[in-house]
Formats: C-alpha cells, sequence, structure tokens
C-alpha cells in the first residue's frame, strides 16, 4: 500500500493531466468572464439566453469530461450519467412546457 | 489489502479469534442467533429479513383492506367512522406498495442476484445491511402513526397543551398513498411560529417522513444493484447470458434511481410547506398544487412498473422450468422489458388526465400509454411462446405464475381503457379504477411474487411448502380475488366513487359489494393459508433435494440452504440458462482454482449500518412530533441527524475487515448430477 | 465508504465498485436537482415579476440579486473545482503533501463559498424575501439551500480525509479511489452551481425586461 508502486507511467499520465486542468481552469474562468458581460449587452433576449445556455453546457461538459475524468474513463460512465441528465432534461423541460401562464390567476402576477 | 493477511482461513466463521475494527472495537463476526441476523451483512440473510418484514406487513394491509370492505359490505354501515376510512386506505395502500411488494421484491432482489450471475455477494454488502434497516425504521415510523391514533382515541394525550392546540387530530395518516396537495398540505399565511394553517393532522407528517426513509432505503438498494450486476457476474456471464429476473431488477433499480428523487424533492416541498410555512403547494400563496401532483406521478408511474417488473422476471424464470423449455424470445423479452422501464417515464401525465392539461399534451399522453400496451403485449406472448408444446408440470409455482399472465392481462386490457382520455374522464375516481390496478397489482404482482415465494422456497431453505396447502391456497387466491375486484369494474361503471366511506341504499351498488367483500375475505383466507404453509415449512417442512424443480439458472447448482460464501468456486459460464446446459447439453460450467484450503474473502459484519439507519428512527419520530407542537421536538430530529452521521463516520472508520473462509473442492461431476450439491455444507 | 468485498478480484467491465456507485447517484441527483430547478423556473414562469414584501411594496428580483457576489462565489466554486482535479492527481501520484495541500484549498474556497450565500440569505431577508412570504423565497431558498447543503457535506467529506491522510491509511490504489470518488462528488455540486447560475441568475437580467418578461428595465438597478 505504499506511495512507491507508483510507476512512471502514471505518473506521466498525471503530470500531463495537470496541464489539462491548469488549461481548463483558466477557460472556465474566462467562460465565466464573457458570460457576466454577456447579460449587460443590448442584443435580443432569445440570442442571449441561447449564447448562455451554450456556454453553461460548454463549462458542465469541460468539467464532467475532464475534471470528473469521463475522458479517460470507461466509456459505460458516461453513458450512465448521461442517462439520468437527459431523462431529468427531457422530463422537466415537459413539465415547464405543461403548465401555461394564461390559465394562471393573474392576481398573483402581482 | 493487509486486513486478512493475519487470518488464516477458517472452516467457519465461529473459530475466527476475536479482531477488532480500525475503530478498536471488536467486530461482530463471530456472533451467532439474534445477534447475528441483526449485524449480517450477508445478501442471503438479508433477503429473508427482508421477506419476513414484507410477509408481515401484507398480513397488517391486508387486515387493513378486510376493514375497508366490511365497511363497505353493506349500505350505510358505520363499521369505521368516515376519518378512520381514510385512514385505513390510505395506509392499506401505502403499507401494500412501499412495504409489501417493493421488500418482497428486494427479498427476492438480495437472495437470488448474486446467485444468478455467479457472485459470493453484492457490492457493497454493508450499505446492503443499511438499507434493509432503514426500510424496517422507516415502515415502523409509518406505522407508530397508528399507535399515536390509538393513544389519541384512548384518551392518553387529553391533558397536554399541545394536544388540546391541534386543530386536527387525526395522528394515522388520512391523505392517500398520493397525498394530493393541497389537501396534504397547507393555506392561508404563516404565522410566527412559521406555521401555515393545514388540512390534515400530523398523519401526513407520519407519512412524509415515513416515505422519505423508505425512498433512502430504496435508492441506496438499488444504487448496490445495479453495481452488483454490471460489475460482479462470474466469467462467461455476459449480459446477454443473464437470468431474466437479474435482467428485471437491473431495470428496476435503474427504474428507482431516477425516479426516486422527484418523489424525494417533492416531499421535501411538502414538509417545508407543512413545517416552516413555505408555499410550494400553497394555493393561496399562489403554489400550484397541480405540480404535486406532476412530481408525485413522475415518481408514481415508473413506481407501477417498478412493482410490476420484478414479478414478470420470476414469471419468465417459472415458466420455462415448468415446461422444459428455454424461455421464447429471451432477447425480445428483455429488450420489452427494458422499454416498459424507458416510457415508464414519459407517461406520468395519464393520471392526470382530467387535470386538464390541453389537447396537444393529452393526446401525446395518451398515445404513449397505448404504446406501452405494446412492450408489454410483446411479454405475453413470448410467455404463451414459452409454454406452447412444453411438458408443462402444474406445480404450486406453475399455477400462480400461469394465473398470473392471465390476471395481469385482464388488469393490462382495463388499462388500454384508461389510456383514451375521454374513457379515462369517466372512470377516473371510481371503482373501475380500483379494479384496474387490483388486477395489475393483485393478480398481477401479488401472483408473481407468491409464485416466486413457492420456487424459491426449496433453496432459500432446503424444505419443500406442502403441495396440496399451496394448491388450495392458490385456488382460494384467485377465486377470491376475482369476486372481489371482478365486480368493481362494474361497480365503478355504475358510478361508485373510491375513496368514500359508505354509499347509500338504492344506487344499485348493494349486491356487487357485498359479493366484493365474501371474495376478499376469500382472498384473505387464501393469502394467510399461503404464508402459514411458508412460515411452517421454513421450520418444519420436509428437506428436499438441491434441484427439486430441475431449474435452469446458476443457483439450482449450488447446496440448499445455499453455504454462506454461495460458491465454493466461482464459476465458469458459457450459455444462457447455464444449469440445464450443464446438466442436459453439451456446454458445462467449469470452474475457477480459487477457495479451497485457501479460503475465499468474506466481509466482516458490523453494527454501523444499523447505527447509520437507527438515527433515521429519531429523525422519523421527531419530524411528526415537532409539528404536533410538542416542546423541543426538533431536537429528537437533530440528534437523528447526528446519530445518521456518527454511524456513517464509524462504518468509514472501522475499515471493510473480512476473513477468509475455506470451501470444499467442487469435484467435477457427470452430466446430470449437481456439481455443487456433492459438497454438502 | 464501504467496498467490502473483492478488493483484488477484478470487476467484469474493469470500473471500480466505487466510481461505479458514485456515477450512478451522481445519475440520480441530476433527477435530484432537476426537480427542485424546475420547481423554481416553473414558478419564475407564472409569477415573473417577484414578491411582496412585508410592507406590501412589490420587489423585483434583479433588484434583489447581487450578481457581483454571485460571479464572484461562481469563481470561488469554479476554482475549487480545479484544486479538487489537482488533489485527486497528487493523489494517483502517490504525492501525499500535495494532496493535503489542494484539499485543504477546495475545503477554503468551499467555505468562502458557504460564506457568500449566508451573506446573500441574510441579505435577501433584509430586503423582505422570507420563505414564507411568497413561492419565490419558497423556491429559491430551498433550491440554493438544498445546493449549500451538499457543498457543506462535502466539506465535511474532505475535511474527513484531509485529517483520515494522517493516520497513513490514505494511499495507494485504494486510496486515490477514495480521494476521486469524493472529488466526483465534489465536481458534481460544482456543475450543478454552473446550471443555477445561469438558469436562476443570469438569465434574470437578459433583453429590455429580463427573461421572463415583466416589464421592468433590468439595468435600472
Amino acid at each position: 500500500m505504499s506511495d512507491a508502486v507508483i510507476d512512471q507511467k502514471t505518473i506521466a499520465i498525471e503530470t500531463e493531466r495537470y496541464h489539462h486542468f491548469i488549461t481548463l481552469a483558466l477557460w472556465l474562468a474566462a467562460i465565466t468572464g464573457v458570460e457576466i458581460v454577456l447579460i449587460f449587452l443590448p442584443l435580443p433576449a432569445a440570442v442571449l439566453l441561447a449564447v448562455l445556455a451554450l456556454l453553461s453546457a460548454v463549462k458542465f461538459f469541460a468539467v464532467i469530461l475532464w475534471f470528473m475524468h469521463l475522458i479517460y474513463d470507461a466509456r459505460l460512465l458516461f453513458w450512465l450519467f448521461f442517462a439520468g441528465l437527459a431523462l431529468a432534461f427531457a422530463t422537466f423541460t415537459a413539465v415547464l412546457m405543461l403548465f401555461e401562464t394564461g390559465r394562471i390567476d393573474t392576481k398573483w402576477f402581482a | 489489502m493487509s486486513h486478512d493477511a493475519h487470518h488464516a482461513p477458517v472452516a467457519s466463521k465461529l473459530e475466527l479469534a476475536p479482531e477488532r475494527s480500525d475503530l478498536g472495537l471488536y467486530r461482530p463476526d463471530r456472533t451467532r442467533g439474534l445477534l447475528d441476523w441483526l449485524t449480517t451483512v450477508d445478501h442471503k440473510k438479508i433477503g429473508v429479513l427482508y421477506g419476513a418484514f414484507a410477509m408481515l406487513y401484507f398480513l397488517i394491509g391486508g387486515l387493513e383492506a378486510l376493514a375497508i370492505r366490511t365497511q363497505l359490505a353493506r349500505p350505510d354501515q358505520t363499521f369505521v367512522t368516515a376519518r378512520m376510512y381514510n385512514q385505513l386506505f390510505t395506509m392499506h395502500g401505502t403499507t401494500m406498495i412501499f412495504l409489501g411488494v417493493m421488500p418482497l421484491s428486494a427479498a427476492f432482489f438480495n437472495f437470488l442476484v448474486p446467485l444468478q450471475i455467479g457472485a459470493r455477494d453484492v457490492a457493497f454488502p454493508r450499505l446492503n445491511a443499511f438499507s434493509l434497516w432503514a426500510f424496517v425504521f422507516g415502515a415502523f415510523v409509518l406505522n407508530a402513526s397508528w399507535l399515536f391514533e390509538f393513544g389519541h382515541l384512548a384518551g392518553w394525550f387529553d391533558g397536554f397543551a399541545w394536544h388540546q392546540a391541534l386543530t386536527y387530530t387525526d395522528f394515522a395518516p388520512a391523505n392517500g398513498w398520493f397525498s394530493y396537495a393541497p389537501l396534504s398540505g397547507t393555506f392561508g399565511q404563516a404565522n410566527a411560529a412559521l406555521q401555515a394553517p393545514r388540512f390534515t393532522g400530523v398523519g401526513t407528517d407520519f407519512w412524509i417522513i415515513g416515505i422519505q426513509i423508505l425512498g433512502v432505503a430504496s435508492l441506496a438498494a438499488s444504487f448496490n444493484f445495479i453495481c452488483t450486476i454490471i460489475n460482479m457476474r462470474a466469467k462467461g456471464m455476459t449480459m446477454m447470458r443473464l437470468p431474466v429476473f437479474t435482467w428485471m431488477t437491473l431495470v428496476t433499480s435503474f427504474l428507482i434511481i431516477l425516479a426516486f428523487p422527484a418523489i424525494t424533492v417533492a416531499l421535501i416541498e411538502l414538509m417545508f410547506d407543512r413545517q416552516f410555512g413555505a408555499n410550494f403547494f400553497n394555493p393561496s400563496a399562489g403554489g400550484q398544487p397541480v405540480l404535486w401532483q406532476h412530481l408525485f406521478w413522475i415518481f408514481g408511474h415508473p413506481e407501477v412498473y417498478i412493482l410490476v417488473l420484478p414479478a414478470m422476471g420470476i414469471v419468465s424464470e417459472i415458466l420455462p422450468t415448468f415446461s422444459g423449455k428455454a424461455l421464447f424470445g429471451y432477447p425480445i423479452i428483455v429488450f420489452s422489458g427494458a422499454v416498459i422501464g424507458f416510457l415508464g417515464f414519459a407517461v406520468w401525465s395519464h393520471h392526470m388526465f382530467t387535470t386538464g392539461l390541453g389537447p396537444v399534451p393529452t393526446a401525446a399522453f395518451a398515445l404513449l400509454t397505448m404504446a406501452i400496451a405494446v412492450p408489454t403485449g410483446v411479454k405475453i406472448f413470448n410467455w404463451l411462446g414459452t409454454i406452447w408444446g412444453g411438458r408443462i408440470r402444474f406445480t404450486p409455482p406453475m399455477v400462480l405464475a400461469l394465473g398470473f399472465i392471465w390476471m395481469f392481462m385482464c388488469g393490462g386490457f382495463s388499462g388500454v381503457m384508461h389510456s383514451a382520455a375521454p374513457a379515462d374522464s369517466q372512470q377516473q375516481d371510481s371503482y373501475f379504477v380500483i379494479a384496474h390496478f387490483h388486477y395489475v397489482l393483485l393478480g398481477g404482482v401479488l401472483l408473481g411474487l407468491m409464485a416466486g415465494l413457492y420456487f424459491w422456497f426449496p433453496k432459500i431453505f432446503g424444505r419443500m411448502p406442502n403441495a396440496t396447502v399451496a394448491y388450495v391456497a392458490s385456488g382460494l387466491v384467485i377465486l377470491g380475488f376475482n369476486l372481489a375486484f371482478g365486480p368493481m369494474h362494474y361497480l365503478g361503471l355504475a358510478g361508485q366513487p373510491r375513496r368514500t366511506h359508505t354509499y347509500h341504499a338504492g344506487n344499485g351498488w348493494e349486491d356487487w359489494n357485498f359479493v366484493a367483500t365474501v371474495g376478499a375475505f376469500i382472498l384473505g383466507i387464501g393469502v394467510f393459508m399461503a404464508f402459514a404453509n411458508l412460515v411452517y415449512t421454513a421450520f418444519k417442512g420436509p428437506k428436499c433435494s438441491s434441484d427439486p424443480w430441475d431449474g435452469r439458472t446458476l443457483e439450482w447448482s449450488l447446496p440448499s440452504p445455499v453455504p454462506e460464501y454461495n460458491f465454493a468456486q466461482s464459476p465458469v459460464v458459457s450459455a444462457r440458462d447455464a444449469f440445464t446446459e450443464h446438466k442436459h447439453g453439451t456446454k458445462r460450467i467449469a470452474y475457477e482454482a480459487d477457495g479451497g484450503e485457501a479460503g475465499v474473502h468474506m466481509p466482516s459484519q458490523s453494527w454501523m449500518p444499523m447505527l447509520a439507519a437507527g438515527g433515521f428512527l429519531f429523525i422519523g419520530f421527531g419530524m411528526p412530533m415537532m409539528a404536533m407542537g410538542i416542546p423541543h421536538a426538533g431536537w429528537i430530529v437533530v440528534s437523528g441527524v447526528a446519530v445518521l452521521f456518527a454511524g456513517i463516520w464509524f462504518w468509514a472508520l472501522e475499515g471493510p475487515g473480512g476473513y477468509m473462509l475455506k470451501t470444499p473442492a467442487v469435484s467435477p461431476t457427470p452430466a446430470g448430477t449437481p456439481a455443487a450439491s456433492t459438497s454438502a455444507h | 465508504m464501504s467496498q467490502d468485498a473483492a478488493h483484488h478480484a477484478p470487476t467484469s467491465t474493469g470500473i471500480d465498485h466505487k466510481k461505479l456507485i458514485m456515477w450512478l447517484f451522481l445519475a440520480s441527483d441530476c433527477m435530484f436537482f432537476g426537480t427542485l430547478i424546475s420547481t423554481h423556473l416553473l414558478y419564475r414562469k407564472l409569477y415573473p415579476t417577484g414578491f411582496t414584501d412585508a410592507e406590501g411594496h412589490q420587489q423585483f428580483v434583479q433588484k434583489l440579486f447581487n450578481i457581483e457576489l454571485t460571479s464572484f462565489s461562481t469563481f470561488i466554486l469554479l476554482m475549487s473545482s480545479f484544486l479538487m482535479a489537482l488533489a485527486v492527481s497528487a493523489m494517483h501520484k502517490g504525492q501525499l503533501k500535495s494532496f493535503r495541500r489542494n484539499v485543504v484549498g477546495v475545503i477554503f474556497f468551499g467555505l468562502i463559498f458557504l460564506g457568500c450565500q449566508v451573506y446573500e440569505f441574510t441579505h435577501f431577508y433584509h430586503q423582505g424575501l422570507t420563505i414564507q412570504n411568497s413561492v419565490l423565497g419558497s423556491t429559491f431558498y430551498v433550491l440554493t439551500g438544498t445546493h449549500g447543503t451538499h457543498v457543506a457535506i462535502g466539506i465535511l467529506w474532505l475535511v474527513m480525509l484531509y485529517f483520515y491522510s494522517f493516520t497513513g491509511k490514505l494511499g495507494g490504489h485504494v486510496g486515490a479511489l477514495d480521494v476521486e470518488v469524493a472529488g466526483l462528488y465534489w465536481h458534481f455540486v460544482d456543475i450543478v452551481w454552473i446550471i443555477i447560475f445561469t438558469a436562476v441568475y443570469l438569465v434574470e437580467y437578459l433583453g429590455p425586461s429580463g427573461i421572463w418578461g415583466n416589464g421592468l428595465p433590468v439595468l435600472a438597478k
């Protein structure tokens, strides 16, 4: 169980990952910065929403693929997680669409 | 790992030297009797405990059903009060679903899955014990509400200030198993003590926390089983060689881990409404009660398949065995099971047609619901294909399994009727719905589970249940069941509403209600006989061989009862229905060179899973007591959380432990002789 | 926590039990946070304006939110995720000291995040938003509070691993796996926040009147 059993190959792999992690951290910070600037731009809401959704999806997948090692690990893990993610996304998109604002008592808009 | 290096392999765990865990406490490995059962991490013993508790709650839920039927036997009866009636149907539904069917399915998962895939245990044995005790304590909390109710009726609480301050005094849940808001929730404004007025008493709080605890138990168990099935298959046990029961366990476990979070959050939200004055479902503050219905059925519809898929898996094992044929269309059966599971997430709103979803969603959910009939029908035809041309042996499990197909189909037909939204709006909240889901859950699931009990009982205890009693009991169950629920189709279409404590004479409902009550009592006698036969068999029944049915899957290659290490040597399979191929075909089961004098690794027993789950007992009583307004009850909840965390912490720190157990060698045997039956335990 | 059996036995898929069960848990947690986030978004859609405070004044969400503070805590949580990745990497390389340095950083950043959340809750409470006075208060506090509870549990877990590393028992493949699984949990808490940051906070500022369309000019803060 001692640390001496760690072989050189593992160290080389982890050192390479180390550099990926630093690059990714910088990208994540940059994207977050862009997001904050974006909301102050005088563009149509739909355009901004699409860009924001895309950027947060990029951040989301960057973290699960690199920080959470999915890109290095067995593909099964990705699909297991993706099943939960896709199901949650589909189900709750449907729930949000099933409620129509027109059917709500307007006194609660106040 | 170093933990087993200093242990020489032993023949029995009672020969182990006392060993301290990393915490410095003695590990309960050498216990026997009650202490052994309380600290066990053996999946077979955990399975038996699940089964025993499930059968107990089946009987309790059955008594509640009989009380309901007694009240409804004649018009204008006063056998129970309206309030007690509400409590009875609420607890009947909740008990049967969460404390009867689900744990009995879990009993089969526990006992069978490792045996069917050729493993020695589940992936996380202590987590498995935690699931069991969380279930036991959650079930206790839920039913303890009855004790409070009886205490209230007996007047024990009358002198207390908190009791006098209660607006509503129903202590047992009276909100229905679906607990629809706003009935289960709050209205108006919260006061300074963060409490908003409620429509129901603390029974609902017992229900909320009880279901929450049971959800934790089911989730933990399901993570464990998926891990076990994906990761611990014997060599050669590819996914498409898995027994169908194991496949259905896998699908069910996925349904549980993806469906239960929705109800977990819904329960948290409802709890916040009731205990802390939040407004999630409070209509006076703009909360949408219909959101509760969505969240509940996003869980609730997959839950229906969580209940039925294990029974389908059981039947898919029994029919080939007693037809002497391989399962017809194995890949199609597996695939249609997975499709049912997947579609199960896309049809929740068919429970809500009458809430007014709008034409497009209603049509979409109606079509998707009808689509589920396709994979279900595929399964039925595959089962028929299996028995077609087979050499059928009408043993008790086979009779029950055939009953399953027949009754489940009837339930399926009325289910398709519900999927047509216009028809559904006539049937909603009528006895027709009761008839439908009892044909599915009782005619389907209960018959399937009873078939499984009679099929695997000889493997679990090495003793054979009395066949005559079993035939009589099966006949009574099927007869009584049809008498009880068949007429409800008519009663429902004739307009009798469900969840109503009585009815007046002159509606034309009297005769069929009386027949239904007679049928219910026949059914009750049948189920009691079937269970009594099993309990007697477990202790006193005649011993039987390790493979009394000419079984097809790996568990039948083991001695009965199965030794604690399961497989003396790990099997290597090269065919589906590995044991049948081994006995009658050409592809023999091979065995790896593990075990023997070198021993196999056994996980250590532990008190920590029970300790951690014990925290739920405090939380489960503390939350409703907070709602009752009992002073300082919040500290009971806090201490429960502390116990839970302490249990998990000690669990992590004590280390997994483990010891080596010697196993007898498996000698090569001629075809037709069970390989492991020579290595008698 | 409890990988009792079969440490030596290779698994059928080659994936460690602990890693597999953690990913399954995270798949399940997607549905959990999906329910919470959609509850919040649903009520934002139905009642886009905001809430009424104790004095009966209409309050707007955009005026309530403090996007500078939230951006700061988002950045902090992203960086904690980065340090967590480094801590896992260090364990794989057998560098216990590097692991400790990084994990202390994660814990520190996690505590800053929680501190920001405590400040935010207090601030909102003084602005008049309570869990009782509106659906907005209920959904916002319960959603972000549940996320905060996840963060707190993660911090507790990492603190325990930190102290455990001094016993000499945390090491080798098993130790690296234990840290990696804790790391998966931590990263997940981070990605949930990535979604919350966009779906709960940023969208309130879009367009001339917010994405939910309440008629209030956003930038008139």
